[in-house]
């Protein structure tokens, strides 16, 4: 038997070593993003001033990027500033790249955890029932459902959204957060629109925030569902032929319980890795739907700053994905041990 | 069973949340959608992008105007007069002394010479347009200036035509700022010189004398401007305008018909046509200055004179403008855009005519197929254009391999000419035919590869006669004389030329009805708002 450290020593050094594993993966996703940006056949310079430009004006902007150190050097100062905590100005918005990246994430992480939600309280039922009533009618109906949420492509249901639930029906608002009648009555508190209406106690903007969310909202949550219930489904088929579970049913356990508790309760494992991983997802922001919504999210953000090539923005939005990812993961990981009687004594 | 009812319902409660919607924009404010996430800089010495543009001409005022109806007639609006020296080199302004910024100074001699200057002096990315003067950081002081007597003087390199000099000034690098409010808030940069209160200009503060002041813009989302509390003109109708970033043309279009939005600036020529038979939406028809073309690299010994002529009777000009474009363009083979001085000549020789070509071709005695390394940029319309372009020239011998690429890529091939037909458009700098006749035909033998920016030489072309023309024209003092000079250089260009003219923009802007007032500019964004009310 090795010596057993002490427990908080050995807390520590679990700690550390997560540390270093989310430094590298951070500082590697910095690189290939940094690296990727020089290869990208866009030139920033021009992106500032234009084809038009005198030499003259060209080369100031180039050395104010600091162009014209070695690509190495450049990358080396870049990490430096980012371990002060410096992203970097963003020049197509002129401001700090972190002053950005909170004004458009709070817009994507709203959207993306309403549609989250939406996809996991309807999309795992739907699961369950596809499993459970295998190859029946609502197995057919629900994998149709999921079929089309993930085939059809999202740009499309948009616009066919749009169309039909507000210029037909008009039951929800158009595109933006809120309308214009009531942009800017709320304090930016938060950044969530929801929950800034919330905190001034303006239930007016309130209402008129979530009808302009529901749509959106409503087709991601759509996706994330299409993706979480044929996950659910093939989990749960998988749970429901294990020996356990004609075991219970023996041991006289109801319907509810075999299919609820032991079944589900096993597969809910795995299913926290896959609804993070879908979470991640979505809050990368999704470019087509902000397209089509005036969303102001992060997906368009990063998607436009590429376009300038405005590679601290470009940069900084990555890395806050790569951050987002990071922190997914150590959550199902804590969720896995709490879920998981065997890895909670393992550890 | 239970599971799929209670499964119902949920998604049922979902959809009845949903409030109704307010269908209808303030009285008091104009909402107009664009898309604006290219926008970088609103300060007046830089900006540059088309919703920039849109929101500093209705913030900053220039010294002169035109009417967009007739550009020959050019009007003061900061300067009531202006006389010109004898030796055509030197603009006296006198200042209009009813004119004032929104702070209730007035506005003099000293704002325009801070104004005019800081665009040479921050090296602005659009400083090439005064610097076309002679103007540079060492002589700026001296050649523009506030003199003794309260007028304000601009001096040019040599004698140009006024209406020239009188075009630049009036376009949105001419915005006049407020140079005691700008001056309190000049910073120092990281290299140790002055920014001419640049960073304070740039996102957050306005210090004009238009009917609007800026209020808040919030980078790729929105830009919000309120009325001009001391506006020295007629007070606009509404108290503020809202530009919304709204990039996707059919969401324009369904918050239009829904009433959400006043005025939509980015409707594609499918999302106009079905508007068309909607009585709460009027569609304004202007003028865009810009043109879509592709240039013959002539460098290339395949591309004899005759040739050039055989591919433009190979393009079917007629047909692309009904099919593709769909009434948002219109045929125009001349270098200078209709609604110029020196436009609206309706000179477009060629059409689609396959045996014309094909005889030229064989005159020529150029073997074919003749191939052709063809760049385009990968964004609609251009990559439509070439291919209809493409199909027609085929059928006279003349193979176009088409790149379609992205826009770095395509701006790079086009500077290093390392190919044989550049797809692209055009369009001015400022609202002055010299904008164009100094790309399209001045030579400059000094520079044989157009670096400086002669798309003439750049695509290989010596202009000869028609070099010699736009540079008579730019320094003709009499307005109809220079208007006849380029006449005579345009279809001298169109016949001799290897750039092939195919169209210009028709700008077509839908907006509700009850809104009254716009006047859409001439170049590519300098719609003025200022008369605007909604009844």
């Amino acid at each position: 038997m090795p010596a057993t450290l002490p427990r908080p020593l050995k807390l520590l050094l679990d700690i550390g070593s997560w540390l270093l594993t989310v430094a590298i993966t951070l500082i590697g996703l910095a690189a290939f993003t940094f690296f990727i940006g020089r290869i990208l056949p866009i030139d920033p310079v021009l992106s500032i001033v234009g084809e038009k430009a005198t030499p003259e004006v060209y080369q100031r902007v180039y050395l104010e990027l600091g162009l014209d150190k070695p690509v190495w050097q450049q990358f080396y100062e870049y990490v430096l500033k980012l371990l002060r905590g410096d992203f970097g100005v963003s020049f197509s918005t002129s401001r700090p790249v972190l002053t950005d990246l909170l004004a458009f994430f709070p817009a994507t992480l709203e959207l993306a955890t309403i549609g989250l939600v939406i996809g996991v309280v309807l999309g795992i039922p739907m699961g369950v029932a596809s499993a459970y009533w295998h190859e029946k009618w609502p197995d057919h109906l629900f994998r149709i459902v999921g079929l089309i949420g993930y085939s059809v492509p999202i740009f499309w249901l948009g616009l066919v959204g749009l169309f039909v639930f507000y210029y037909k029906l008009g039951w929800v608002s158009g595109p933006g957060q809120v309308d214009v009648f009531f942009t800017g009555i709320v304090p930016r508190v938060t950044g969530f629109i929801l929950v800034d209406a919330a905190i001034a106690g303006e239930w007016e903007v309130f209402g008129n925030a979530v009808s302009h969310m529901t749509l959106p909202a409503l087709l991601i949550g759509y996706y994330s569902l299409a993706y979480i219930s044929r996950m659910t489904r093939s989990v749960m088929l998988d749970q429901l032929s294990r020996e356990y579970v004609l075991t219970a049913r023996l041991k006289g356990a109801s319907e509810f319980t075999v299919v609820m508790r032991h079944a589900l309760g096993n597969a809910a494992i795995p299913l926290v890795t896959v609804i993070a991983l879908s979470y991640g997802g979505l809050l990368e922001g999704s470019v087509l739907i902000e397209t089509i919504f005036s969303w102001p999210g992060i997906g368009n953000y990063i998607y436009s700053s590429l376009f300038s090539a405005d590679m601290n923005a470009v940069l900084g939005g990555t890395l806050l994905v790569g951050i987002v990812f990071v922190l997914l993961n150590m959550l199902s990981d804590v969720l896995y041990r709490t879920l998981d009687p065997r890895a909670r004594s393992a550890a | 069973m239970r599971l799929y009812k209670a499964l119902v319902a949920v998604a049922l409660g979902a959809v009845m949340t949903a409030t109704g919607a307010i269908a209808a924009t303030p009285s008091n404010t104009l909402v107009i959608a664009d898309a604006i996430d290219d926008i970088i800089t609103l300060d007046p010495a830089e900006v540059s992008e088309v919703g920039g543009v849109l929101a500093s001409q209705q913030i900053y005022q220039p010294l002169v105007s035109f009417d967009p109806a007739d550009p020959t007639k050019i009007t003061g609006v900061l300067a009531e007069s202006w006389t010109v020296s004898e030796d055509g080199k030197t603009f006296t302004f006198t200042m209009n002394p009813n004119a004032k910024f929104a702070s209730g100074n007035p506005v003099t001699a000293k704002d325009a010479e801070y104004s005019i200057r800081r665009v040479i002096l921050i090296d602005s990315r659009i400083s090439f347009i005064f610097a076309q003067f002679g103007l540079n950081k060492d002589n700026v002081e001296q050649k523009v200036r506030a003199a003794e007597d309260g007028t304000f003087v601009f001096e040019v390199d040599q004698k140009y035509a006024p209406s020239f000099v009188l075009y630049v000034l009036s376009s949105f690098t001419g915005g006049i700022v407020d140079s005691e409010v700008v001056k309190q808030h000049e910073a120092t940069l990281e290299s140790g010189g002055n920014d001419y209160g640049n960073a304070w200009l740039k996102t957050e503060n306005s210090a004009g004398s238009g009917p609007y002041v800026l209020t808040k813009w919030d980078p790729k989302v929105s830009i919000l401007m309120t009325r001009n509390a001391n506006y020295w003109g007629t007070p606009p109708g509404v108290e503020r305008l809202f530009l919304q970033h709204m990039p996707e043309s059919a969401t324009q279009r369904l918050a239009l018909e829904k009433g959400d939005i006043d005025i939509a600036n980015k409707l594609g020529p499918d999302d106009i046509g079905s508007i068309a038979g909607n009585g709460d939406i009027q569609v304004l028809e202007g003028v865009s200055s810009t043109m879509y073309y592709f240039g013959l690299n002539v460098r290339n010994p395949a591309l004899t004179p005759k040739v050039v002529e055989a591919i433009k009777y190979g393009v079917d000009y007629q047909g692309i403008a009904d099919t593709i474009g769909k009434g948002t363009i219109k045929v125009h083979q001349t270098m200078i855009p209709d609604g110029f001085l020196g436009g609206g000549i309706n000179y477009n020789p060629y059409s689609l005519d396959i045996e014309k070509a094909k005889a030229l071709i064989a005159e020529s005695g150029v073997a074919t197929p003749i191939k052709l390394a063809t760049v385009v940029w990968n964004v609609p319309p251009y990559p439509d254009y070439a291919q209809a372009v493409q199909a027609t020239l085929s059928q006279i011998g003349v193979d176009l391999d088409l790149q379609v690429v992205d826009g770095g890529p395509w701006l790079d091939r086009y500077r290093s000419h390392d190919l044989d037909i550049w797809f692209g458009l055009w369009g001015p700098d400022y609202p002055d035919p010299h904008s164009n006749a100094k790309a399209f035909g001045n030579h400059d033998p000094s520079d044989p590869d157009g670096t400086k920016g002669n798309l003439a030489d750049r695509f290989g072309w010596n202009s000869g006669k028609v070099s010699d023309l736009v540079n008579q024209a730019v320094q003709e003092q009499d307005v109809d004389k220079r208007k006849a000079l380029y006449d005579e250089a345009q279809r001298l260009h169109t016949d001799t030329s290897p750039f092939v003219f195919m169209f210009q923009d028709s700008r077509k802007v839908a907006m509700r009805s009850n809104v009254k007032g716009v006047v859409l500019g001439i170049t590519f964004s300098d719609d003025r708002y200022g008369g605007v009310s909604k009844e």
